[in-house]
């Protein structure tokens, strides 16, 4: 829960980082992703590493991408392991152990510096199908309130005495069942009260819907990108051909 | 304005009419809405009231095409809106015509931020981009939410929720506006607010209005008409003064305002205040002169 | 014997919901706890069973902190009827759903069939004993709910808006409910914003805004203060209202239309 929370959930920040276009944001975090793909020793790996934790400091999110790669480290140690059980050499291990880091990292950068508005608008400019644009702008907007529903649903079952935190895995699952079921139900009919909504703002009346906002692409976004771009290209040519 | 009588309809004004209309959901062996026939002109308040289950939310949405688009059923009569026939055109086509508040103010806004989420409507009708920027801003300045334009729905309150819905709705200049229950979730005082807002569509922008309201006293002075249902049927229908001076309404699961409800009591005792007080001011006022 | 003494609560987030509260509730008492969404009554009512514990001052109900017993031994005692039913509902069955509280406690079989058929009859839902609850109308879902909790008989029964989204005969209903509640001994916590409900039961009222206390008397007393009303933002009752503007005034207040009723015929004949 806190490891979505505090590496994809985003939240009101200033920097300059952040005033991008999104698909500028959307860039860096696909170069450092396909830097991270192509680590394969120590130096490259602690250069990718040192991309992600640079890009995160100017957009000063450094402290929550910290804490997200402290809760990923739980899965990096785990792929550490399995690969050492399979037959590599610890060093090599380790480098895909790290790995794992840097590209949850890359990804989370962007998550983190792109409201849900944005992400929308991106989704938008890469021509995906209108519903199902919709469908995760809608999902992201409701997560947080079906959150809340079952904080309430757990007090409410609470008052009426079950006890969620009693008892071996098993007997805690069926427990979970009256928390559950209202949250489903709770679930279907919000669909249906969203679905009677839409409809009554004329959603779907026709094939292409305009839009309120505009992506528009500034001189810092292209500056931007130039330099993302000479930069990933000298490291993947360095990853390589010289390192 | 009316007479206190229910009213024969002159066919310009009309807007919506109801034509011996019943709906039976699919499945359902009960019509929910028997022989319907009712006619609403351009710019009235008309107040539904009626018990649970006595078909009032299905009434509304038979006028937005709800009701038969999305919810299948066994249809009889007819239903026409600005003279067209509901059950010919779809809902999101009627959308431009007739908007729909709902109950719950949560599930009405999809958006991430208040200025997306009344632009919503707009950019499915495919409106070019200045006239929805032009819309959004004249809607936000009406409903008084232009400070919340950027805020995100987790960082408003249940009212204002409420407000960024009807806004939404507003945004598509409807000539009819519906509101199905919309202050059952807000504390009086927030109720009072957008029921004041409402009102001020009526009056000033013409919008004819037709409200579901448990909380009858905070529109009833306002109201052009009152209709009462029960079980299906339209069982009262005329001006306020009409529906509250002979009869009880709690009868038919209604509360009437309390200034409805002492006069009717005190006419039992033979003690007549003249003409009904629809406002508890209106209700001191006759008594005062009564008792000196 | 409910005693909260000088409780603040602040959430993990920072936002305080609840400041300097002093608050002392009898046995038998009936009291209501009014003010707008988001003054803080919900957070109040969840430190009575222990679902919030304070973060400064205590709570002590029956004698006993709140910190030191679990949520499900507070509620054995304190029922709280929550104002959602869908965020409660979940059995295959009405007698199921209202048979869920007394297994959790512990009952014996024989006193949950006789609680079970109590409760089913309290609130006329014998006919749908077997059907699932899903398929009750919204003010079904409610009774059932408030039966639920009224079958493992706590002795502090705490409402949560139990008049939202209820017509006229539903409210009516529920208040011969708190009455018959009330007559039994029981201690009744109505936590609304719905003042016109409650006026005719001229309860105790506790008056919230912004997290605090800002009022807390009889319902004559408190619904009067216009200071108050300001900043609670809330209506005065019409009833009071009525007898403000009469040029000749009623010795006590009206409680009801009845009540103004009488008095009227009165005045306005002899």
């Amino acid at each position: 829960m806190q490891w979505i929370s505090q590496g994809f959930v985003f939240r009101h920040t200033k920097s300059r980082f952040h005033d991008l276009d999104p698909r500028v944001k959307l860039l860096v975090s696909v170069e450092l992703f396909i830097l991270s793909l192509l680590v394969s020793s120590i130096p490259k790996v602690s250069i990718a590493l040192t991309g992600v934790l640079i890009v995160s400091f100017s957009a000063k999110i450094l402290g929550r991408i910290s804490r997200s790669l402290l809760y990923t480290l739980m899965f990096s140690i785990f792929i550490f392991v399995i690969n050492l059980l399979v037959g590599y050499s610890p060093l090599d291990s380790l480098v895909i152990a790290t790995r794992f880091l840097t590209i949850v990292g890359s990804t989370s950068i962007f998550f983190l510096t792109t409201p849900p508005d944005e992400l929308e608008l991106v989704m938008k400019w890469f021509r995906l199908p209108r519903d199902l644009v919709f469908a995760f702008v809608t999902a992201v907007r409701f997560v947080p309130v079906m959150m809340l529903d079952a904080l309430q649903i757990m007090d409410a079952q609470k008052s009426r005495g079950l006890e969620l935190q009693k008892g071996n895995p098993y007997s805690r699952l069926r427990r979970f069942i009256p928390v559950l079921i209202p949250l489903i139900v709770d679930a279907v009919i919000r669909s249906g009260e969203l679905a009677e909504a839409m409809e009554s703002r004329a959603y779907g009346a026709v094939r292409n819907p305009t839009s309120i906002f505009r992506l528009e692409l500034k001189q810092r976004d292209y500056l931007l990108s130039a330099v993302s771009i000479v930069l990933s290209v000298s490291s993947v040519y360095a990853f390589m051909f010289v390192l | 304005m009316h007479s206190d009588t229910v009213n024969e309809t002159p066919e310009k004004d009309e807007i919506i009419s109801f034509q011996d209309y019943s709906f039976t959901y699919l499945g359902s062996e009960f019509p929910v809405l028997s022989n319907i026939n009712l006619t609403i002109r351009k710019g009235e308040l008309v107040i539904i009231a009626g018990s649970s289950g006595c078909g009032k939310s299905t009434l509304l949405r038979s006028v937005n095409g709800l009701i038969p688009h999305m919810y299948r059923g066994e249809t009889k009569g007819s239903v026409h809106v600005t003279g067209v026939d509901v059950s010919r055109v779809q809902v999101v086509n009627l959308a431009k015509k007739v908007g729909f508040v709902f109950q719950n103010p949560e599930n009405q806004i999809f958006m991430f931020s208040v200025e997306r989420d009344v632009a919503f409507g707009l950019e499915n009708l495919g409106l070019p981009r200045e006239v929805i920027r032009e819309r959004v801003d004249w809607s936000l300045r009406l409903l008084n939410i232009e400070h919340l334009a950027q805020r995100a729905p987790h960082e408003l309150s249940d009212g204002q929720k409420q407000r960024v819905a009807l806004a939404g709705v507003l945004a598509m200049k409807p000539e009819v506006l519906i509101l199905d229950e919309p202050t059952s979730l807000l504390d009086p005082s927030t109720a009072k607010e957008l029921i004041e807002v409402v009102k001020m569509l009526n009056s000033e922008l013409g919008v004819t209005v037709i409200i579901v309201e448990h909380r009858i006293d905070l529109i009833v002075s306002d109201a052009t008409r009152v209709i009462c249902m029960s079980k299906g049927e339209v069982k009262l229908d005329g001006s306020a003064r009409y529906v509250l001076s002979d009869q009880d309404i709690s009868l038919f699961g209604v509360s009437a305002p309390i200034p409805a409800r002492l006069n009717l009591l005190l006419r039992n005792e033979g003690i007549s205040l003249g003409k009904l007080p629809l406002t508890i001011s209106e209700l001191v006022e006759q008594i005062n002169v009564k008792i000196k | 014997m409910i005693e909260f003494s000088s409780v603040e609560f602040q959430h993990p987030n920072g936002v305080i919901a609840l400041k300097g509260i002093d608050l002392t509730i009898r046995s038998g008492d009936v009291i209501s706890i009014v003010g707008e969404n988001g003054a803080g009554k919900t957070s109040l009512i969840k430190h009575i069973n222990g679902l919030l514990k304070p973060t400064k001052g205590s709570v002590s109900v029956f004698g006993v902190d709140t910190r030191k017993e679990s949520v499900s031994a507070l509620s054995r005692n304190i029922g709280i009827v929550f104002q959602n039913p869908s965020h409660q509902l979940f059995s295959e069955s009405v007698e199921d759903e209202i048979r869920f509280g007394m297994i959790n406690f512990g009952f014996e079989e024989e006193l949950v069939a006789k609680r079970l058929n109590w409760a089913l009859t309290l609130f006329d839902l014998e006919r749908y004993r077997t059907i699932s609850p899903m398929l009750l109308s919204g003010g079904e879902k409610k009774r059932l709910c408030f039966a639920s909790v009224l079958s493992w008989d706590p002795k502090v029964v705490i409402l949560d808006e139990p008049t939202s989204g209820q017509d006229f005969l539903q409210k009516e209903n529920l208040m011969n409910v708190i009455k018959i509640l009330s007559s039994q001994g029981k201690t009744v916590i109505i936590v609304t914003h719905d003042i016109e409900f409650i006026w005719p039961l001229q309860p105790r009222i506790v008056v919230m805004a912004g997290g605090q206390i800002v009022k807390d008397g009889s319902a004559e007393n408190v619904l009067n203060d216009e200071d108050v009303l300001k900043r609670a933002r809330l209506l005065k009752p019409h009833l009071l209202s009525l007898t403000e503007g009469l040029v000749v005034k009623p010795r006590e207040q009206f409680s009801d239309v009845y009540d103004a009723k009488k008095w009227l015929v009165k005045t306005l004949r002899g």
